[in-house]
């Protein structure tokens, strides 16, 4: 029993160490780490993350690759869980020929794994992160999305300006995010003069909204905020047209999505969001890669994905302009990033290492995402 | 709203029922949980929805397939979980359906994608305004078909043969064996049955939410398992109560304490019930 273990064990040792030789870095590329929720609920969002950068490193590899080096890429599934996140950042420091890692998707993720990427010295770029407290952490963090602080003063200013709302019910889901967002979008809109009149919270997983929409409309808002996910906005926007309660609603940016009115129909019609990247945009780069995506995987990318193209892009752009392999060296010219154009529109990152976005506003209009005149 | 609120807790509370009794059923006979439940409820729900979106857009049909489904999980889960590990302590069938939620939410997520999947509407207009409060027709048929199912079960269990074999079964296995019943029979049936009911609910639900995805079992199965232990898990009449109860206890809570609290309601009636009176409120005293 015990000679067939060993055999066995040896057997899986070998296996294991030829699968790392023929996969993984050696002196003529750079490793870079994925860490994404590719399982769980999150999984939708992880399995985009995965598919554009493969993408952006097939297509920067075929074009020559950086520094005369092609990326190799090692995918890690963190399930949308902080623990799994933490681990697989534990096992990308102690692999040396990680060069840098993008990822995670949540901020809870992002957060939890970022002491162990400052201790280890690794460049830690999340596309998604909107936190104000993730970037401004460490100095080896970056968020490309933006943060709430940035965005939701926008989304105030439509309130107050163009909906002409003075009452405003929030609904929002009860995690990082979600308390960050609402919080700012309840600050600013408050600061303009207008009043929340009520505010309710949900957690992950919950589908029944009925009770906390009847709890809402009895404080008679002028307009809904959601501050949710593209699909529970959906569920919730349905279960509100049953109800026959019927005002404008708005949100973040984590609405835009072609699933949103997949599943959400005709309850959300008039919503109103708003984007930093935006699919039938006309400008060639993001039509080719939105037809380079739907060719390859037969779906549409969102701004999540698009997110995860530009950060692959903007690592290669720092390294190429540093021109080295130097850790720090690079991670100075990442931070000293200025105007590089990406897909979610120019990023420039604040001394916290968070980039400025501009934002545009987008509707539902009859079934399809449009660009209203505001 | 006091009464709004009320008949979309009683609605709600049909389902909660309903994946109550699919824990009663089990727990009556093995004295064991079955923790894939909730993910048995998933798969019935992508089976209605496959129906609905490939044969035809009946929802007789999709509930037909949701029992179809959990049928088919269900008996898969008894000859893995608890046939093949007959004799060995029950944590060993605990963990190993807990394995199964993971390996039939994976497999889903496989299968079908982790993106929401909706369900086309049916039935939801109007059956009736009182006071203010809307009543759909889907929520009326909801209650009307927990209804049936229950008074279905309790004459199956108390008028039939098959019933009869079941309670005995339940009273005591071994001598039931000796005296000539065939014990594993009667398991493979009621554990079938108790994932045709969480596939029929998953349909249920996946119409009345508009939303199917891979993680949905999760906080149903865990609040059908706290309408189980609420009403008292030994029996059938206290599930449901147990369910009906729940459904409008958190729904009102929302409205008089908060939106944020409602889980924690729940889930603190499961605790406090667990501590100091596992045996639920209908519930008779045995040992856990």
């Amino acid at each position: 029993m015990r000679k067939t273990l060993t055999v066995f064990m040896v057997a899986a040792l070998a296996a294991t160490g030829i699968g790392r030789a023929a996969t993984k870095a050696d002196a003529n590329t750079i490793h870079i780490a994925l860490t994404a929720p590719i399982t769980g609920d999150y999984a939708e969002y992880g399995t985009n993350f995965k598919r554009s950068v493969e993408m952006g490193i097939e297509e920067i590899n075929a074009a020559g690759g950086v520094l005369g080096k092609k990326f190799v890429l090692s995918v890690g599934d963190s399930k949308g869980d902080p623990k799994e996140s933490v681990n697989l950042a534990e096992k990308w420091i102690s692999d040396p020929s990680v060069f840098a890692q993008i990822g995670d998707f949540t901020s809870t993720c992002c957060m939890a794994s970022q002491p162990i990427y400052n201790r280890a010295g690794m460049i830690q770029l999340s596309p998604t992160a909107s936190h104000t407290k993730f970037a401004a952490g460490s100095k080896w963090s970056f968020s490309i999305v933006g943060t709430q602080a940035m965005e939701q003063p926008f989304m105030a200013k439509l309130a107050v300006q163009h909906l002409k709302a003075k009452n405003i019910a929030i609904l929002y889901i009860n995690n990082d995010w979600g308390a960050d967002t609402q919080k700012f979008f309840k600050e600013n809109f408050e600061q303009m003069g207008g009043k929340i009149v009520a505010v309710e919270s949900f957690f992950q997983g919950e589908k029944d909204f009925t009770a906390v929409l009847i709890k809402l409309r009895q404080a008679k808002p002028d307009a809904l905020y959601i501050a949710t996910m593209f699909n529970d906005c959906a569920t919730i926007s349905q279960q509100r047209e049953k109800m026959g309660w019927n005002l404008p609603t708005l949100g973040p940016s984590s609405l835009y999505s072609p699933q949103l009115i997949a599943l959400g129909g005709t309850s959300v019609n008039g919503l109103y969001s708003n984007v930093s990247f935006f699919t039938k945009d006309p400008d060639k780069r993001i039509q080719a890669y939105v037809t380079g995506f739907q060719k390859r995987y037969n779906d549409t990318p969102n701004f999540h994905a698009a997110l995860a193209y530009d950060s692959i892009y903007l690592l290669a752009d720092a390294i190429k302009r540093a021109g080295s392999l130097d850790r720090e060296k690079v991670r100075e010219t990442l931070a000293a990033t200025k105007d590089f154009k990406g897909l979610t529109g120019s990023i420039t990152f604040t001394p916290n290492r968070d980039a400025v976005k501009s934002y545009k506003y987008i509707q539902v209009v009859n079934g399809e995402f449009q660009l209203p005149k505001i | 709203m006091f009464l709004q609120q009320l008949i979309n807790g009683l609605a709600q509370g049909s389902l909660f029922a309903l994946i109550a009794i699919s824990f009663s059923l089990v727990w009556g006979l093995l004295k064991m949980v079955n923790f894939a439940l909730g993910e048995v409820y998933m798969l019935g729900a992508y089976a209605g929805w496959l129906v609905v979106t490939h044969v035809s857009p009946n929802l007789g049909l999709a509930l037909a397939a949701g029992f179809a489904a959990g049928w088919a999980a269900g008996w898969l889960i008894e000859k893995v979980a608890f046939k093949a590990l007959r004799g060995v302590p029950h944590i060993a069938s605990l963990v190993c359906t807990i394995g199964f939620s993971f390996f039939l939410k994976e497999g889903a997520t496989w299968a079908f994608g982790a993106e929401t999947k909706g369900m086309p509407a049916f039935y939801s207009r109007t059956a009736c305004t009182i006071a203010e409060a809307n009543i759909s027709w889907l929520q009326v048929i909801m209650v009307v078909i927990a209804v049936v199912m229950m008074a279905g079960l309790q004459l199956l269990f108390f008028r039939t043969k098959i019933g009869l074999a079941v309670r005995t079964v339940a009273m005591d296995y071994r001598t039931a064996s000796l005296m000539g019943m065939k014990v594993d029979k009667v398991t493979s049936l009621a554990f079938s049955l108790s994932g045709a009911l969480a596939g029929f609910v998953g349909v249920l639900a996946a119409v009345y939410y508009n939303a199917i995805f891979p993680s949905m079992g999760f906080v149903a199965g865990l609040k059908g398992f706290t309408a189980a232990v609420f009403g008292g898990i030994t029996s059938i009449p206290g599930a449901i109560l147990g369910g009906y109860l729940l459904g409008p206890i958190e729904n009102l809570s929302v409205q008089f304490v908060s939106s944020g609290y409602r889980d924690f309601v729940s889930y603190s009636i499961l605790i406090i019930f667990l501590l100091f009176r596992p045996n639920g409120i209908l519930g008779k005293k045995t040992k856990l």
